[in-house]
C-alpha cells in the first residue's frame, strides 16, 4: 500500500506531490497551485493552504514571511446560485454599456419555465 | 468502536432515522447526518477525487472536503452541516457501486506512487485524446441534481453599524461588547450551532458557548447562526458583504466589520494521514462534548507539541468518558494503519499501536479568506498555524474600519479569544462613538 502524505484531502495532493513541484521549479505558492491543483476543491485551500504554504518554506529555505498566499475568491464556502438568483445585483454587469436591468427576473423566469435539455 | 453517552435533551433533539447508503442510521433532529453515521458505525463516506482513496469526515465544521454527499438528490453537501431528519435520503458519490466498495480505487494501487498529470499519456495525441475522454467521465463532483431548483428567495439587506463574522468565543463577545454600547450590530456564524471552538471544549463548553450566546443577544446583536460569508465586494455600494444560509441569501452594509473568524481545523503530516477513521481532534471533543458521542474507544491522539497543553483537556475527557488514549508527538509516528478505517498507528521505534481512531491535533490555520478579500494583510506565521490576519494592539487591521480578534489573529484557544473579543469589541465601539462626534 502506497505511503501517501495527503497534504490536500480535496484534489488527492501529496507531500510527494509538492516535492516533485519544487524539484521542477515552481516555489511560487500560485505557480504550485496551478501545476499541483491544491486548494482547487471544495474546501478551497481550508485544509491545505497553510499547511502547503509550511512546506514550501521548509523545503525552498525561503523565510515564511516572504511567502503570500493564493488570491481569496467568491465564494467562500459551497453556495448554491439560486440563492443569488433574485438579487438583481446578480443581472447586474456595470462594464457592460448594452445591458439593461433584469431587475424583475423576466430572463430568469423564462429560464426556470424552460430549462434546457441536458 | 462508537458509542453514545447520556446527555441533556436540549442539546440532542428527538429521535429519527435517516438512509445513509441505502441502512438505516439512528440520529437525533439536532445532529448532523455525519455525527449520525459516525455514531452507527459508518466510517467511509465518500471517495476522493483522484486516487478514490476512501475518506470519512475530518473536521465537523463544514469546512475541510471529506464529507461530501448527496441528500435527497442535491449533490455536494456537507454530511457535516445537514441535519438529521426524518427521511432524509443520503448517498455516496463520485464512487462505484458505493464508497464503501468503490472499484475506482483501483486507481490508488496502480499508481501507489503518485500520479504526475502533467506527463501522463502525452507520449502519443491519440492516446492523450482518449484518456481525456476516460478522465473526463471520470473527474467532477457528484451528479446534477434530481430537479431544477425554482425556489429563489429575495435576498436579505442588512444595514448596521458593526458587522461580526463568526460566532465563536471572540465574535460571540466581541457583539455583545459592541451592541452593549449601542451599536447596532448584526453577527454572522457559518456553524450549525453557534459557540464555534467553545463546543469542542470538555464539559464545560456547550454551556459556555450558550451563556455567551445569551450575553449577545441580551445586549441586543442580531445572531444569524448557519449564515456564512460567501464574498466580499468592495466595489458595490461603498463595500458589501454577501452572507448564505441555506435557505437565502443576505447583504450586509457595514461601518466596522470584526472578522472573529478563528482557525480551521488541520491535519499533520504523516503516512495515511486522509484515512476514515482520522480525525481532528477538536471534532472528537465537539463529538464528546457537544453531541455525547465517544467517536473510539481506543484512541491514539497524535499530538503537535504546540498544541499539547491545550490537546490534554480533551484527552483527559475523553479518558473519563472510557477510551483508552495513547498521546503521540507526531514526530514518533512512522505511518497511520488500515485503509477503510484506521486500524492502528505504527511508530519509528518500531512500535506498532492498535486503534480505532486516531485523533489528529494540530495548529488550527486561522480563516483568513473574507478578510483577505476586504484587502487586510496577513502574514504566514508557523508558531500561529498558517496565514494569520495582522492586526495592531487595538485589533485593527491594515484595512480601514476593518477589525480582527481570536484564533484568526494566531491560535489562542477559546478563553482568551473570548477576552480579545470583548477588548476589540470595546475598541471598536470607542471608534464609532469618536465617528459621532
Amino acid at each position: 500500500m502506497a505511503r501517501k502524505i495527503v497534504l490536500c484531502r480535496c484534489e488527492d495532493v501529496t507531500l510527494g506531490d509538492l516535492e516533485h513541484c519544487v524539484a521542477r521549479g515552481y516555489r511560487d505558492i500560485e505557480e504550485v497551485k496551478r501545476y499541483t491543483g491544491f486548494g482547487t476543491g471544495p474546501c478551497q485551500g481550508k485544509e491545505c493552504l497553510a499547511a502547503v504554504a509550511l512546506q514550501l518554506a521548509r523545503q525552498t529555505g525561503a523565510a515564511p514571511s516572504k511567502i503570500a498566499p493564493f488570491t481569496s475568491r467568491p465564494p467562500l464556502s459551497p453556495t448554491p446560485l439560486r440563492l443569488l438568483a433574485a438579487d438583481p445585483a446578480a443581472h447586474r454587469f456595470p462594464d457592460d454599456p448594452d445591458d439593461t436591468d433584469d431587475t424583475d427576473g423576466d430572463a430568469l423566469d423564462a429560464a426556470a419555465a424552460a430549462p434546457e435539455e441536458r | 468502536m462508537t458509542r453514545r453517552l447520556p446527555l441533556a435533551a436540549p442539546l440532542r433533539g428527538l429521535p429519527t432515522e435517516v438512509s445513509v447508503a441505502g441502512a438505516t442510521v439512528r440520529g437525533f433532529t439536532g445532529e448532523s447526518v455525519a455525527a449520525a453515521a459516525l455514531a452507527s458505525g459508518a466510517r467511509v463516506l465518500s471517495r476522493s477525487l483522484k486516487y478514490h482513496r476512501p475518506r470519512g469526515l475530518f473536521c465537523l465544521e463544514g469546512h475541510c472536503g471529506g464529507c461530501l454527499v448527496r441528500v435527497d438528490g442535491v449533490p455536494n453537501l456537507r454530511a457535516c452541516q445537514v441535519t438529521c431528519a426524518p427521511g432524509l435520503k443520503v448517498e455516496a458519490q463520485n464512487a462505484f457501486p458505493s464508497a464503501e466498495v468503490d472499484l475506482l480505487g483501483a486507481v490508488d494501487f496502480v499508481f501507489a506512487r503518485g500520479m504526475d498529470h502533467h506527463g501522463l499519456m502525452t507520449g502519443s495525441a491519440v492516446l492523450n485524446q482518449l484518456a481525456s475522454r476516460v478522465v473526463r467521465q471520470l473527474s467532477g463532483l457528484g451528479k446534477l441534481p434530481g430537479a431544477v431548483a425554482t425556489a429563489t428567495p429575495p435576498v436579505a439587506e442588512h444595514r448596521v453599524d458593526v458587522a461580526v463574522i463568526g460566532g465563536g468565543p471572540a465574535g460571540l463577545a466581541a457583539a455583545e461588547a459592541t451592541a452593549r454600547a449601542g451599536a447596532s450590530t448584526v453577527l454572522l456564524d457559518d456553524q450549525l450551532r453557534l459557540g464555534g471552538s467553545l463546543r469542542a471544549e470538555p464539559s464545560a463548553g456547550p454551556a459556555a458557548a450558550a451563556r455567551a450566546e445569551e450575553a449577545a443577544a441580551a445586549a441586543g446583536a442580531l445572531l444569524l447562526p448557519r449564515t456564512g460569508a460567501i464574498a466580499y465586494f468592495p466595489e458595490d455600494a461603498g463595500g458589501v458583504l454577501l452572507a448564505a444560509s441555506d435557505e437565502r441569501a443576505a447583504r450586509v452594509h457595514a461601518r466596522h466589520w470584526i472578522w472573529a473568524t478563528g482557525g480551521y481545523a488541520q491535519n499533520l503530516a504523516v503516512p495515511n494521514n486522509d484515512r476514515p477513521g482520522v480525525v481532528a481532534l477538536r471534532a472528537v471533543g465537539r463529538l464528546l462534548a457537544d453531541h455525547g458521542i465517544l467517536a473510539g474507544e481506543r484512541i491514539c491522539a497524535i499530538v503537535d507539541p504546540a498544541v499539547r497543553r491545550h490537546a490534554q483537556a480533551t484527552v483527559d475527557a475523553l479518558r473519563a468518558a472510557g477510551a483508552e488514549v495513547s498521546v503521540l508527538d507526531v514526530s514518533e509516528v512512522d505511518t497511520v494503519r488500515g485503509r477503510s478505517g484506521v486500524t492502528g498507528v505504527d511508530l519509528v521505534d518500531g512500535r506498532q499501536l492498535d486503534c480505532d481512531l486516531v485523533a489528529m491535533a494540530a495548529l488550527p490555520a486561522p480563516a483568513t479568506e473574507g478578510p483577505r478579500q476586504q484587502g487586510c494583510a496577513v502574514v504566514l506565521d508557523p508558531a500561529a498555524g498558517g496565514f494569520r490576519l495582522v492586526t495592531d494592539d487595538a485589533g485593527r487591521t491594515s484595512a480601514p474600519t476593518v477589525w480582527g480578534c481570536g484564533d484568526v489573529c494566531g491560535y489562542r484557544g477559546p478563553r482568551e479569544a473570548a477576552a480579545d473579543g470583548a477588548r476589540v469589541g470595546a475598541q471598536v465601539a470607542r471608534a464609532l462613538a469618536a465617528e459621532a462626534t
